[in-house]
């Protein structure tokens, strides 16, 4: 399935997806996305605000992620360190946060599933092991 | 005696984990591991990937470090390991 770009008519949210939501999540209007070009997308987000994360920015979006899950940041604090520098190094050299544990094999979308956080849930590092954990060990099932 | 090699990551915790092991591996038994850093040297990553068709499988479908293998029987073994299980994977005819 092709993913496409949308734009909220009526507060510019952007979506990138195969279908629009039905609800826009910041206006709250239903029925309010239209389909846009990548170039548009790309104009509307270029001329948005700078988010650049410090890591300890990025520490605090990923433990507000995990709050809501099964699994949380590994209490492990030097583990989490080293990790996260490496998700810097990574972006700075490689452009995006790729996982400092698995190597890019230079097919975009391949690629794209190693950026942190990525799906870990459905490895075998995790998925239905008990003290499971995602390949690098940033996040470890909640006891 | 088999070309060894080892790739690793310089911030991959698993890898500085593995680094003692492998050295004490080195210097009881007389093995060597080329070692290959795969996030900061892109000839090194592309020796990696060269090696994909047959790490893949072993490694869950991906290029995960650290990754262990054996240049002339093309055996593979990834992740965290205990001396032991490694001794027998290296010495391995």
């Amino acid at each position: 399935m092709k993913k496409r770009y949308w734009r909220c008519f009526v507060c510019n949210d952007i979506h990138y997806g195969v279908a629009p939501p039905e609800l826009c999540p910041t206006c709250k209007v239903l029925n309010a996305y239209v389909e846009i070009t990548a170039e548009e997308a790309r104009k509307i987000l270029g001329g948005g605000p700078d988010t650049a994360f410090a890591p300890v920015d990025f520490r605090q979006a990923i433990e507000r992620f995990a709050a809501g899950n099964e699994f949380m940041l590994n209490p492990d604090r030097d583990k989490v360190e080293t990790l996260l520098r490496g998700i810097f190094e990574n972006e700075k050299n490689h452009g995006f946060k790729y996982c400092p544990c698995r190597l890019r094999t230079k097919d975009w979308n391949e690629d794209l599933k190693l950026v942190c956080p990525c799906n870990f849930t459905i490895h075998e590092t995790y998925r239905g092991v008990k003290e499971g954990e995602c390949w690098c060990g940033l996040f470890v099932r909640r006891k | 005696m088999a070309r060894l090699l080892m790739f690793h990551g310089k911030e991959c915790p698993h890898c500085k984990k593995m680094m003692p092991v492998v050295e004490k591996l080195e210097q009881e038994t007389g093995v060597h591991f080329e070692k290959h850093e795969v996030w900061h040297d892109e000839k090194n990553a592309d020796l990696m990937r060269s090696y994909k068709p047959v790490i893949t499988p072993r490694c869950g479908g991906q290029l995960r470090v650290p990754t262990f293998l054996n240049a002339e029987t093309n055996d593979v073994i990834c992740g965290e390991v205990e001396y032991d299980k490694l001794k027998a994977w290296a010495e391995k005819k």
